[in-house]
């Protein structure tokens, strides 16, 4: 039994992004792993090394420079990488993406999958849970915590208002983790090395058919009703304007200030 | 097919939730007035069948019975909420964007051969399917995307719409769940207090947060300078408690600690939802961040556009020297 996360490359976060048409302009952006998905990774890799699964593996669908964040998996540590290829343009519907993830990891003899709990540039957040029903896999989101119990897993879900759900889960499962449930390790000198000759299998996908399940229509700036006064001018001077402003709106005084 | 849309209700121990009457109202104007709006609830017993229709203004209650709901589960409700679709013969399925939706959702969605739409706050017909609008690059932009095939699913944002006032639905059917307890894949165990908190963030009157942007925990220290020079405590984002640079009772948000200050200054932090609906109650939000499309200076008051580490410590300057 193995364990699988699904990963996904996406724009770096601190990119200026422009919206074009019905996405944003993707022409000059740098590209890196999803951030959930590193917790995704470090959690199958713990699965391995608790001695829960024989093998890990990384699953992307994606363009061939998505190839990139494969590679950063297997220096963390993760055995092998599947890469289904497709255009960018092709992730744009969630349902398509996870028809291919599924198809994938029905090959894997997966026992556990783990998946990011969203992406951060869609933010669909819902691939994980669409492998588990077109897999008929257990299923549990938000997760902050796993452990196997008797040959299921416990998963911690986090919930509103600071509590938390504790489910059972028969395997095969697929959870989508939270940030934070766990410290992803970093890729060592000797993790970079060894990945060189871990093998990706790759696989082409056909085009997706018309159907399918959500479509891109538009990508806009939101409209901000009351957006802040921006204060102008040098650094200097709008840290100046900024205190007299801090006084009043919030009608305090500071420390500092002569009683 | 119609323009029926179904909506999951939830009970909790204070009866229907909120969201519920927030998806009623959305379902309403969906499908253009509540005769077509169909409300599904999972219950282990209906016994209280007409205590529960006299507060779910919806043209049909379905209520869908069985052991294997009496405890909530991403596939059993999943279950009830298909075998009601199917009943009620929806063109779309609305449920909440909160840890229920994000479990149920996708499977429902799955089994209907789609996707859902995530995060809505608009929702509208259009001659080739359905259109929502939702939040993408976790609220940078406004996105609309279109379900094309029905029935679809789409899970809608908290606040998006006004909650409807609770009300009789006008019948109410029980549905034998098609579910029992041996098919289930999941169980829950127990809910309980995560036992974070602690710290005393609420009672502060200044809240100094500390953002991602900042760049790491060795840039921390002009933060809690400021926090010191305004006489308050330091709070966080929750990409930095997740990061390790701060423990995790100084977060801030839906999954954190709610704060209402009288003086919020959010540093380096980019405003997403879960950390705007932790400090919207803020009387006056100061917002520092380099990017002038941040959603942050949305939630402000005032906003300096900039280089955190340059600007943080220039205020706490300017603040000392003008007392
Ligand atoms: C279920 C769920 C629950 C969540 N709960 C919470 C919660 O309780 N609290 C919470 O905070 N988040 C929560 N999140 C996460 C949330 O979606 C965001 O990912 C998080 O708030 C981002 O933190 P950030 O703003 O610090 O980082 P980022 O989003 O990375 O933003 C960093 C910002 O810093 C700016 N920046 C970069 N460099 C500089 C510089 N030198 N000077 C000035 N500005 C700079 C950037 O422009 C950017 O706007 C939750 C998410 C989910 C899905």
């Amino acid at each position: 039994m193995n364990a699988v996360a699904l990963v996904k490359q996406v724009p770096d976060r601190n990119s200026a992004f422009r919206p074009a048409g019905d996405w944003i302009d993707e022409s000059s952006l740098g590209y890196g792993i999803n951030d959930y998905d590193r917790y995704a990774v470090e959690a199958a890799l713990a699965l391995k090394e608790a001695g829960h699964a024989a093998e890990t593996v990384a699953v992307t669908a994606g363009p061939a420079d998505a190839g990139q964040v494969l590679r950063s998996c297997l220096a963390m540590g993760v055995d092998r990488g599947v890469h289904l290829i497709t255009e960018r343009a092709h992730l744009a519907d969630p349902f398509f993406v996870a028809r291919a993830l599924a198809e994938a990891v029905s090959k894997l003899d997966a026992g556990v999958v783990i998946a990011g709990l969203l992406a951060e540039d869609s933010g669909h957040g819902q691939v994980g849970g669409l492998v588990a029903g077109l897999l008929g896999f257990s299923f549990a989101s938000a997760a902050t915590g796993m452990e196997f119990r008797d040959g299921r897993l416990e998963v911690h879900r986090e919930l509103e208002g600071g509590r938390i759900a504790v489910v059972e889960l028969r395997l095969p499962a697929v959870v989508a983790v939270q940030t934070g449930i766990n410290t992803p390790r970093y890729a060592s000198l000797r993790g970079i090395m060894a990945s060189r000759r871990k093998p990706v299998e790759r696989v082409e996908l056909a085009a997706p058919t018309d159907g399918g399940g959500l479509r891109r229509v538009t990508l806009s700036k939101p409209e901000r009703g009351a957006s802040a006064e921006i204060l102008p001018g040098s650094p200097q001077e709008a840290a100046a304007a900024l205190v007299p402003r801090m006084r009043a709106g919030a009608g305090i005084s500071f420390p500092g200030d002569a009683a | 097919m119609s323009r029926r849309a179904l909506v999951l209700a939830e009970r909790s121990e204070s009866g229907i939730t909120d969201a519920s009457y927030e998806l009623l109202e959305a379902a309403s104007q969906l499908a253009g007035g509540p005769e077509g709006v169909s409300a599904v609830l999972p219950v282990g017993d209906a016994s209280d069948a007409e205590g529960l229709r006299e507060v779910l203004p919806a043209a049909e209650l379905l209520l869908v019975e069985g052991p294997a709901l009496a405890a909530p589960t991403a596939d059993g409700t999943a279950a009830a909420v298909l075998h009601a679709r199917e009943a009620s013969g929806a063109a779309c399925v609305l449920l909440p964007h909160d840890p229920v939706g994000w479990d149920v959702a996708p499977l429902v969605a799955a089994r209907l051969g789609t996707a859902a739409a995530t995060a809505v706050s608009a929702l509208f017909w259009r001659a080739d399917g359905l259109v929502a609008r939702r939040s993408a690059f976790l609220g940078k932009f406004v996105q609309e995307v279109l379900a094309p095939g029905l029935p679809a699913v789409a899970t809608v944002e908290r606040g998006a719409f006004p909650a409807r006032e609770p009300g009789p639905a006008v019948s109410v059917r029980i549905l034998p769940s098609p579910v029992g307890p041996d098919d289930l894949r999941s169980r829950l165990v127990e809910v309980r207090d995560s036992g974070t908190g602690g710290v005393d963030l609420t009672a502060a009157d200044v809240v100094v947060a500390a953002g991602r942007g900042l760049g790491g925990p060795e840039n921390l220290e002009i933060v809690r300078e400021l926090a010191r020079a305004l006489g308050g405590v330091v709070g966080a984002s929750r990409a930095v408690t997740d990061a390790g640079w701060l423990p995790h009772e100084l977060q801030i948000g839906s999954s954190g600690a709610t704060v209402s200050p009288k003086l919020y200054v959010a540093c380096a932090i980019s405003g997403a939802i879960q950390h705007l609906v932790g400090m919207r109650g803020s009387r006056f939000v100061v917002a520092i961040n380099k990017d002038p499309d941040a959603p942050i200076f949305g939630a402000a008051d005032v906003g300096i556009v900039g280089d955190a580490l340059e600007v943080i410590p220039l205020v706490t300057e300017a603040v000392r020297s003008s007392g």
